[in-house]
């Protein structure tokens, strides 16, 4: 309470009195848009997550049951998550590896830089649209672009990529690495921040380029490589455009591109099962969160920080 | 990186100065290596503008990227291609995304700017739940606020695609401003209380003017992602006069059910034209942007 005392000696009490009703009074639009859009909201589906709730009736009480189904009784959820998880377990690496080699190919001091640049950001920036999800469909279907080049180079006749269950995820991971570009802009600021004087100390040193990157670039690229990792798994976690429009909505062919979200609308949008969509929906940020939580965990032993 | 004794060769010749830069040799290589790179990645698209400008028989009948028999047939049956013309849902979305754009830029400003320039109780506590609401992903609100809209009677308008972002839904543009504000000198701020001025005289003539980069940076993508929403449009907007263009191109892909290829890649290099365009005109805000924030998409 002597915090208030002193402040009350510094200033009058109308004027701390407005610098509240300013502070709250700018704050008011996302206030109110916190309190009715997201938290109201989270404990709702939180509430129904627990009911039966559908479009036929109100929402009965059924506790646990919903998450009880998920894990025990629901064939399609392992089938989302076995798709889920394996377009994250390769999208993730790849996008990164992909980034990181051509933000060092670019951080070289080449010329036209600044164009090289712009063309590998493009797809990041136009790739999560329904266009670019139909350029895939065409490019990938049995007489597509793909089987076109490959007829026309080797004259080899390709399947559907698309329609064949054991191909389509993989044509969808294709299309996530195809947008490396906001990844490697990260990594290329974060090549910039690398003082220039360790390589000339190094290479005083006699140390080899492959030594230079492994041990110096690498490792001062940790923090950035988490960074971009953690956020590009949140991402592929939610990845939803491109699958619904390739596979027409279903997850098609025989659910093999039923990404978890794709699962989630199905349930709460096609089925109106609110209760049990509202469980799916909490599950997913669970492992959202475990992930992120692991991923701090194993920073600590593998992401490099100055201090 | 086959050569490296060649490699430190050269750097030794050039003296240890310019330790970045590869040799001769190196550099082309990394050249002939981006210039591949690049063609493969714009591959996709240049297949897709030069396949909109060919008639429907030749898109198949050769991989050449220049049309032989230019023509614009196509962009005229996709056009009209749906009981609604494209036009309308080209208007519709751009409805929307000019209203994202000015809630988005309002709401979030006046966030950011009580954030790092107001002192009140409580705001330690609600900036780190800002920063909360950033993890927390969309479907978890998804229902409840489904809902809700329908009980106002909103589903099936704009509304519940353009309200929210006047309560400052997208955290991620506040905190983008809130970066930006800190780096604003306090001296302005506090001259201007001497000569009597209130907060929303400093947000509006001090603040507001000196942060038209991040407002510039939160516009474009406040726009270009929202021009390029699927999953929101797909869930409240029912009637095909209401679509957006990118509602509309995918049901088109149905109605089309593939057999009119060059409308579909038509109507898909038009939905795309609006963000190239932005691109090339904002590219350097954009990719500022993503560097210093580390902002996605």
């Amino acid at each position: 309470m002597s915090v208030t005392v002193t402040s009350a000696a510094k200033a009058p009490l109308s004027e701390r009195l407005n610098n509240q009703l300013a502070g709250y009074g700018f704050l008011l639009p996302w206030l109110i848009g916190f309190f009715v859009l997201t938290l109201g909201p989270a404990v709702s589906s939180l509430y129904f997550s627990l009911t039966d709730f559908s479009l036929m009736g109100s929402p009965n009480w059924v506790g646990t049951e919903n998450y009880f189904r998920i894990a025990t009784d629901d064939p399609r959820f392992w089938t989302a998550m076995n798709v889920t998880f394996t377009f994250v377990l390769l999208s993730v690496p790849l996008k990164l590896m992909f980034a990181l080699a051509v933000a060092v190919a670019l951080d070289k001091g080449l010329r036209g830089l600044n164009w090289f640049r712009a063309i590998f950001y493009l797809p990041s920036l136009i790739g999560g649209s329904v266009a670019i999800a139909v350029l895939w469909r065409q490019i990938f279907a049995g007489d597509g672009v793909l089987n076109q080049v490959l007829a026309a180079l080797f004259g080899y006749e390709g399947p559907s990529w698309i329609s064949n269950p054991s191909t389509a995820l993989y044509t969808l991971v294709m299309l996530a690495v195809w947008q490396f570009g906001s990844s490697m802009i990260i990594f290329l600021a974060g090549l910039r921040q690398i003082p220039q004087d360790m390589y000339e100390a190094a290479s005083i040193d006699g140390a080899s380029r492959q030594r230079q990157f492994f041990k110096i670039t690498l490792p001062l690229l940790t923090p950035v490589i988490f960074f971009n990792g953690v956020i590009l798994t949140i991402e592929a976690f939610k990845a939803f455009t491109a699958a619904f429009v390739i596979s027409d909505g279903s997850g098609g062919p025989i659910d093999s591109t039923l990404f978890y979200t794709l699962y989630l609308y199905q349930e709460a949008f096609t089925n109106f099962r609110f209760g049990y969509a509202s469980a799916l929906a909490w599950v997913l940020v669970v492992i959202i969160a475990i992930f992120t939580a692991l991923s701090f965990i194993s920073a600590k032993y593998w992401v490099h920080y100055d201090d | 990186m086959t050569d490296a004794t060649h490699k430190s060769a050269f750097d030794a010749a050039r003296g240890a100065g310019d330790t970045k830069k590869p040799s001769l040799i190196g550099r082309t290589l990394i050249y002939c290596g981006l210039v591949v790179v690049s063609f493969i990645m714009l591959y996709p698209l240049l297949w897709m503008v030069s396949s909109s400008l060919k008639p429907e028989n030749e898109i198949f009948s050769t991989t050449s990227l220049i049309p032989q028999n230019f023509t614009l047939e196509a962009y005229r049956r996709g056009w009209n291609g749906l009981s609604v013309s494209f036009g309308w849902m080209f208007f519709n979305s751009l409805v929307i995304s000019v209203l994202v754009v000015i809630g988005n830029l309002i709401s979030c400003s006046m966030a950011a700017y009580a954030f790092t320039r107001l002192k009140f109780k409580g705001r330690g506590f609600w900036f780190a739940l800002m920063l909360g609401t950033m993890m927390m992903p969309q479907h978890a609100v998804l229902i409840p606020q489904y809902l809700m809209f329908l009980k106002f009677g909103w589903v099936n308008t704009i509304l519940p695609l353009v309200v929210p972002k006047f309560f400052a839904i997208d955290a991620f543009f506040i905190f983008l401003m809130v970066q930006f504000f800190r780096g604003i000198p306090r001296d302005l701020d506090e001259a201007a209380v001497m000569d009597g001025a209130g907060p929303l005289r400093i947000f509006l003539k001090i603040i507001l003017p000196l942060s038209m980069p991040v407002l510039a940076t939160a516009a474009v993508f406040s726009f270009i992602w929202t021009w390029d929403d699927f999953f929101a449009p797909l869930i409240y907007l029912n009637d095909i006069e209401k679509y957006t263009a990118q509602l509309g191109l995918r049901t088109f892909v149905d109605a089309t059910a593939q057999s009119d290829w060059g409308a579909l890649l038509a109507m898909s290099t038009l939905t795309v034209l609006p963000i190239f365009v932005l691109f090339v005109l904002f590219q350097r805000l954009l990719i500022e942007g993503i560097a210093t924030t580390g902002m996605k998409r």
